[in-house]
């Protein structure tokens, strides 16, 4: 009985809490990065990624991402292992977020048995020929940017985000539609200086996944040179106690087959 | 010979790969491919005669990959195999790049037994500490950079720990460099005091295959909040033939080395430093004409992002030859020994567009010390995942015939690779 009018009171709360507006632009933005980086305390999922250019040429990506949170809305572990096309078979990347300075981030080339490390200052530009970029694997730090409550919809809150460093990034603003309920960001706009919108992020698809609204289908789109990169999202599973040590420079040339596999539930 | 029958039956096994399974669902199987691979088509040739080698091409490869992974228990078996026609050396030739069981043994410790390509330190084609085998016959002639690496049979022992990790490296048998032997490339002879290109090719005599005469590699290793620290040792024989026989056969004298690596970020780029210091250990004071001496050698470098898709990467490489007052002394011909300090300067650009389908790069070594340069251009498109094109070229040149970049100047080549990836 007690039970039950616990569970009714936090019911109330929680849709309270919905239905009121939240009127502070860095609060939705830290829940909107919570919800789309950090559910669970860890999570691995299987990616594969259409890449279509201007003539409608198509080119294939597949990979599995595991992820580990250092601490919750704070610093991140991610590994990502290739298995098609041949060509990046056995690539495997590995990143290490930080909130108080740049990533580190490493590229295993098998073919070389090489581990190479990428520079701080190269996280805009193309993921494996995608059009999305490596810094979009691991998330943008709030923090470098400010941000601005421009619209509150049925749907959405729509807010503008402008970079501290506009030196560091191509873009000059971008605009996120974030779900008023799940605070996923549904659609990002990306504006260059001329005021030109020339790249956009939207969420196609979006499933419950052991209690986390989880993005299974997205895509990239580049406005300017034309063509799109489709992400799908499939095998993903969330609380699956990963270790800190997957994420070293050991699971690099040893991928760590015993998280990486499909589990049999 | 049986991998050469790989070569007739892959373009029928890739075409007969759907390449669009996006419409697919998912099947429930593991997502990794069976098999992979790819074949390639190179050609290249000299810009100049070289008076000393009767071919103009310095590339004419027909080449097929096998590459597949089999996973019985907890371990992981791989292998890597090429096959190829080679116009310019020997025909058919056929090579296991990889033939290998990998397994964890324990928490804490993973092995690697077999033949496999291993690379490790912090310089970008420049080796201090990184003493395994090397194709510079490869390398110079516009294969993929992946043939820069050659196999080599070993053991390979990985253990993690909280406070280090260290990797052990025991090679049986030594493995030298693909070195320079006068078949594509002619190269300086001191004795001759010029280029030469022996026929048969030169051949250097290599340690004895008994136990005690193979290669010892350690790393140990940390990364410190980013900051990724290294030590090395290393017990065998200098990878290149710069030593001479009782006989005055070319061969490779006995090596120690002891280094050490650091590499970091550094404002919104990389910086790395290596050093590394080699004991002959048949001539420690310097004073055997036949055997090279000790050097100390050391390298810093810094690579960013100069603008969007834009990087650059800077490299100053030290070569110090210790002893130099008994190696002039007890050299037969001091004029062709190599200067007491070799500087060598390095520049990677790479450029990017169309999300990597276009990649420019041009690397240069560059030596003030000898007055010689290396020039390596290249451009690849990538048409597909199954289609892509690199072209490139190895251009050298230099004021003294000696050194090590001048003795290449008639190998001064382009190339062309088409490849099919299946």
């Amino acid at each position: 009985m007690k039970r039950a009018f616990i569970l009714a009171a936090s019911l109330l709360l929680m849709a309270n809490a919905i239905a009121s507006d939240m009127t502070d632009a860095d609060a939705i933005v830290e829940r909107s990065n919570l919800a789309s980086y950090y559910a669970g305390a860890d999570g691995r999922s299987e990616v594969r990624m259409l890449i279509a250019d201007a003539q409608g040429r198509k080119q294939r990506r597949q990979f599995t991402v595991l992820r580990r949170d250092v601490e919750e809305g704070g610093g991140q572990q991610f590994l990502v292992v290739f298995s098609q096309p041949s060509d990046v078979r056995n690539t495997v990347f590995l990143v290490h977020k930080h909130l108080d300075r740049d990533d580190d981030r490493w590229l295993y080339l098998p073919g070389l048995d090489l581990v190479k490390r990428i520079s701080a200052g190269d996280k805009r530009t193309s993921f494996v020929g995608a059009h999305y970029f490596y810094e979009d694997v691991s998330g943008r730090r709030p923090s470098e940017d400010s941000h601005e409550l421009v619209e509150t919809t049925d749907e959405y809150y729509v807010l503008k985000h402008v970079p501290l460093d506009p030196s560091s990034v191509e873009f000059a603003s971008y605009t996120t539609w974030i779900d008023r309920n799940t605070f996923l960001p549904m659609k990002i706009e990306y504006v260059n200086d001329a005021g030109k919108l020339y790249r956009s992020v939207e969420v196609l698809q979006v499933e419950d996944i052991d209690g986390h609204s989880t993005v299974t289908r997205s895509r990239v789109s580049d406005h300017i040179g034309g063509g799109q990169t489709d992400m799908q999202f499939r095998f993903i599973a969330y609380d699956l106690g990963l270790p800190d040590d997957v994420f070293t420079e050991r699971s690099l040339r040893s991928p760590p087959r015993t998280w990486l596999e499909r589990s049999s539930d | 010979m049986r991998l050469w029958l790989l070569v007739l039956l892959l373009p029928g096994l890739a075409l007969a790969r759907d390449d669009d399974l996006w419409d697919d669902e998912w099947e429930d199987e593991e997502a990794g491919l069976p098999f992979a691979g790819f074949l390639e088509a190179g050609v290249g040739f000299r810009l100049q005669d070289d008076p000393l080698i009767d071919k103009d091409l310095t590339l004419g490869d027909l080449r097929a990959r096998l590459e597949a992974e089999w996973t019985p228990g907890r371990s992981t078996v791989s292998l890597k195999a090429d096959a190829w026609y080679d116009d310019i050396e020997t025909g058919i030739e056929a090579e296991v790049r990889d033939l290998s069981v990998a397994f964890r043994a324990g928490d804490n410790v993973d092995v690697k037994i077999g033949r496999q390509v291993q690379t490790w330190g912090t310089g970008d084609l420049v080796f201090l500490n990184d003493l395994f085998p090397k194709d510079f016959v490869s390398f110079f002639s516009g294969r993929d950079d992946e043939y820069l690496k050659a196999p080599g049979n070993s053991i390979r022992l990985s253990r993690f720990g909280s406070a280090f990790n260290f990797d052990l490296v025991w090679s049986p048998v030594f493995d030298p460099d693909i070195y320079l032997d006068g078949n594509r490339f002619s190269f300086f002879s001191p004795v001759a005091g010029g280029n030469v290109a022996p026929s048969p090719p030169l051949s250097a005599v290599e340690p004895d295959e008994g136990i005690g005469n193979g290669e010892i590699a350690l790393r140990v290793f940390r990364n410190i909040e980013g900051n990724e620290y290294a030590a090395y040792a290393y017990y065998g024989y200098f990878k290149q033939p710069t030593a001479l026989t009782a006989s005055f056969e070319p061969t490779f004298a006995p090596l120690a080395a002891f280094g050490a690596s650091l590499r970091r970020p550094m404002g919104s780029g990389l910086f790395n430093a290596e050093v590394v210091y080699y004991s002959s250990r048949d001539d420690t004071d310097g004073t055997d004409p036949l055997l090279p001496n000790d050097q100390f050698r050391a390298l810093a470098g810094y690579e960013w992002e100069a603008l969007p898709n834009f990087t650059v990467g800077l490299q100053y490489y030290l070569e110090a030859t210790l002893d130099y007052d008994e190696l002039e002394a007890n050299s037969p011909n001091p004029s062709f020994e190599p200067d007491q300090y070799r500087h060598l300067l390095t520049n990677r650009l790479t450029y990017r567009a169309a999300r990597d389908r276009h990649t420019f790069s041009l690397f240069t070594f560059y030596s003030p010390s000898d007055s010689d340069y290396y020039l390596r251009p290249a451009y690849t498109y990538r048409h597909s995942d199954q289609w892509s094109l690199t072209a490139g070229g190895n251009l050298f040149g230099g004021d003294e015939p000696q050194t090590f970049f001048s003795q290449l100047s008639d190998a001064t080549n382009i190339y062309l690779r088409v490849r099919f990836n299946y």
